[in-house]
């Protein structure tokens, strides 16, 4: 048979990579979860998980977290997309740019920086109340953490509008509020789904924040999972699994599925 | 183009080919040696270490590379001994049970440095390569090992440090590595050493401590630790004269039984209450820059933290502010712990077995022990690490306030001691790397969790770090939440079906909505 180099053929890597390293770990988890410690099949993880209302609390408990922390960065980013993409100054891409470096730099040193910075305040500048809100501290570092991952699709989404529409909508007589919730939010909601999945999947998970700025006293679903896979990688598995399970209905209920109207980050 | 293309491609195809072969070269006929160690626990050479610093303080300006680590040291002395080159793999780990998980993920090592509790648990599932006989015959030259360690530790890992399971000898299986104690690191300008004699582990839940003091961020210490709150009286009240005290102590320190893991559970809660952290390794910082004024820490961490307190200088050599700190150890009896060297099923037990023993030539063992702080757990045959330890500690001969640090439990011989300064020897680094004979007679080694003990200690663990919401609450939440996602579908697909479509107001007649985002054909 003669190989003949199609471009279908270019998804290979891609389909091996989706196998390899999605599929198949998929899998395993899935196997980890419905088996005992002798590999048999069983149900014990999934029913210890659903009966121990401290498992049930730290998802609800992450999923606060998460809420808060896309809410904030919802109510910090919009109104800065919303000023870049229609202001007229030149080099705007500038101004982006000072929003994505912080993205560049390794995301440990940053929070580092954030500790250090909350130490200072609390010890040195009379700011006691700090050392001992472990939950503030925890979103406040998840918000700076993720904030350009907000801005970025809703600058896009936002320079993408039409001028024309703006002035229509003028035209027909709708005031400046109006125009803003009938046209600018109705017409940037993709950006805004794609900042809002990106933001809130990850700050359920991302414990080093957590552990750093809450002290270790916070416990996010991620903390959770990694400490069972120190002892016990079937409820570990579990944890895991259900918490697939939240993120995948998560998604699908905001849209995040359906690809013409996602954004997902930005062409700089 | 497409000629430019294809050499690239070929470059890139031949380079690592090139780069492999010459690999292949260099280490051509030798042996590997798999080893893995915790980070940070051997001389890597270069400045810090000791055989660099000697050098500087001989007056010399020494060069990186007059200063090899001990794994380059350790395959020239190898190949100069046994007449073939080994080449060692070396690689790290974090925690015991990171460790644990690489061996079930089934990567293998020919020697590795897990704690006593891992080496119990390793050698119960037989996992675990036997010493060889040979390995304990003292005429041999080169077996430093059996020649130069300490009997105290030799007579610990002969009854696995006195538990009561004793089915795997800790010495068939495992050679020592370092070991220490743990106690709390505190800062004596807010902490008093009576007070810390008064309070004992309660010093964890005591209200003048709160958001002072740090608890480590893995169960088993800090079990260990709530245990030490918990049965502090009990522990107290047992008569160290007693010839069953070992036993108790230890019994006490490792009870996983139901009863005492629900004792255990208020105490960990009001630990959670009164700390500052749950660290892994924050503590050291944060007692340095006064965040906090008590750090439970193990004692070769503990030494390394005095030091760089006193120093003035921070991890990465920063100027900041001189600090004294202290080490203390709870009298009730705290943990002893051991690291050793194991070789997993399978291992070159030639190769790995001359490592361990290339360890525990003495100057080795002290090279290993300035660069990390910990203590070794050789003594040198000529108690060569009793001259190291006078060397960092010994005291002017006319000092004032000195006493004789008896340390002849750990040396070879009946009366070893060093005159120390009075602080060294009760709260200082001394004290810290050298416990005193008191302070071991008060401490128990830590048994691993059987299955059973392990699921129940697991999740305490989980419900003490994570919050718990009461049943309504949680029922309450979830039934907002299947809610709201009732309420987004009904927005989403309400429109597909006709009952939730809204009638066009009268005079007006339903369009097909436009989408703005695509280019309209009429447009």
């Amino acid at each position: 048979m003669k190989l003949h180099f199609s471009r279908k053929m270019l998804c290979i890597p891609y389909a091996v990579f989706l196998v390899f390293f999605v599929i198949i770990p998929m899998l395993v988890i899935l196997f980890y979860a419905f088996t005992d410690k002798e590999l048999h099949l069983s149900f014990s993880n999934f029913i210890r998980f659903f009966s121990d209302p401290t498992k049930l609390s730290t998802i609800v408990y992450s999923l606060v977290i998460a809420l808060i922390t896309t809410v904030a960065c919802l109510l910090i980013a919009y109104p800065v997309a919303y000023i870049l993409a229609r202001s007229k100054i030149k080099k705007k891409y500038v101004i982006v740019l000072l929003f994505v470096t912080p993205m560049w730099i390794n995301f440990v040193l940053r929070v580092n920086a954030i500790r250090e910075l909350f130490n200072l305040l609390s010890a040195q500048r009379g700011m006691e109340w700090l050392a001992g809100s472990n939950y503030f501290k925890t979103v406040f570092g998840m918000v700076y953490d993720f904030l350009p991952f907000m801005v970025l699709p809703l600058y896009t989404t936002l320079l993408k509008i039409d001028q024309s529409l703006y002035e229509a909508s003028a035209d027909l007589g709708a005031g400046a509020f109006t125009t803003f919730t009938r046209v600018t939010i109705p017409l940037s909601m993709p950006g805004i789904m794609s900042g809002v999945t990106m933001v809130f999947l990850p700050s359920m998970t991302n414990y080093v924040v957590s552990d750093m700025l809450g002290n270790a006293k916070v416990t996010i679903v991620g903390k959770f999972i990694y400490e069972y896979f120190g002892t016990d990688w079937h409820m570990g598995s579990m944890v895991a699994l259900v918490l697939l399970v939240v993120v995948f209905l998560s998604t699908w209920l905001s849209g995040g599925f359906k690809a013409e109207d996602t954004v997902r980050g930005a062409n700089l | 183009m497409k000629r430019g293309l294809s050499i690239a491609l070929a470059a890139a195809f031949l380079f690592p080919t090139l780069t492999t072969l010459g690999g292949c070269a260099r280490t051509k006929g030798a042996i590997t040696l798999r080893v893995y160690n915790w980070e940070e626990y051997i001389d890597e050479g270069g400045e810090g270490s000791y055989v660099y610093d000697m050098l500087a303080e001989e007056g010399g300006e020494p060069d990186e590379a007059d200063a090899p680590s001990i794994i380059d040291d350790f395959e020239a002395w190898y190949e100069e001994t046994y007449g073939e080159a080994v080449h060692v793999e070396y690689a790290t780990f974090g925690t015991n049970e990171d460790m644990y998980n690489e061996l079930q993920l089934g990567n293998s090592y020919d020697l590795i440095c897990p704690s006593d509790y891992m080496i119990m648990k390793l050698a119960a599932e037989d996992r675990l390569e036997k010493y060889d006989e040979e390995f304990f015959d003292k005429s041999v030259e080169e077996n430093y090992y059996v020649r130069n360690v300490s009997p105290f530790i030799l007579e610990k890992f002969q009854t696995n440090g006195g538990l009561a399971t004793r089915d795997c000898l800790w010495s068939d299986y495992a050679a020592g590595y370092m070991w220490g104690t743990t106690g709390f690191v505190y800062n004596p300008q807010y902490v008093s050493e009576s007070d810390l004699d008064e309070l004992g582990w309660h010093a964890f839940t005591d209200a003048r401590y709160k958001g002072k003091i740090t608890a480590k961020d893995n169960v088993r210490d800090t079990y260990f630790a709530a245990l030490g709150v918990a049965y502090e009286d009990e522990l107290l009240a047992l008569d160290p004269a007693a010839d069953n005290y070992q036993t108790e102590l230890t019994r006490i320190f490792n009870a996983t039984d139901e009863e005492t893991v629900a004792n255990v559970y208020p105490i960990l809660l009001d630990i959670k209450k009164n700390i500052y952290s749950f660290e892994t390794d924050t503590g050291k910082a944060d007692l340095v820059n006064g965040n906090i004024w008590l750090n439970y820490a193990w004692s070769g961490d503990a030494v390394y933290a005095l030091n760089l307190a006193e120093s003035g200088e921070d991890e990465d050599g920063d100027k900041t502010a001189s600090v004294l700190l202290d080490y203390y150890v709870p009298k009730a009896g705290t943990n002893l712990w051991f690291d050793g060297w194991v070789m997993p099923k399978g291992a070159n037990k030639k190769a790995a077995q001359a490592f361990v023993n290339f360890l525990s030539k003495p100057e080795n063992a002290i090279r290993n022990s300035y660069y990390i702080g910990y203590t070794s757990v050789i003594a040198g045959e000529n108690n060569e690490m009793l001259d190291y330890a006078k060397y960092l500690y010994e005291a002017e001969e006319d000092a004032e306030d000195t006493v004789e640090y008896d340390l002849s439990y750990f040396f070879f011989g009946d009366d070893v001691s060093i005159l120390a300064d009075r602080t060294q020897a009760t709260r200082r680094q001394l004290y810290a790397q050298f416990p005193s004979a008191e302070a071991i007679s008060h401490c128990a080694v830590m048994d691993y969790y059987r299955d059973e003990a392990n699921v129940r200690i697991n999740e305490l663990w989980s419900r003490v770090k994570a919050e718990t919401l009461d049943a309504w609450a949680i029922i309450v939440i979830c039934v907002t939440v299947v809610a709201i996602a009732l309420f987004i579908v009904f927005v989403k697909f309400g429109g597909k079906i006709d009952f939730f479509r809204r009638k066009p107001k009268e005079g007006y007649v339903l369009v097909k909505q436009v989408d703005a985002d695509k280019p309209q054909d009429d447009a």
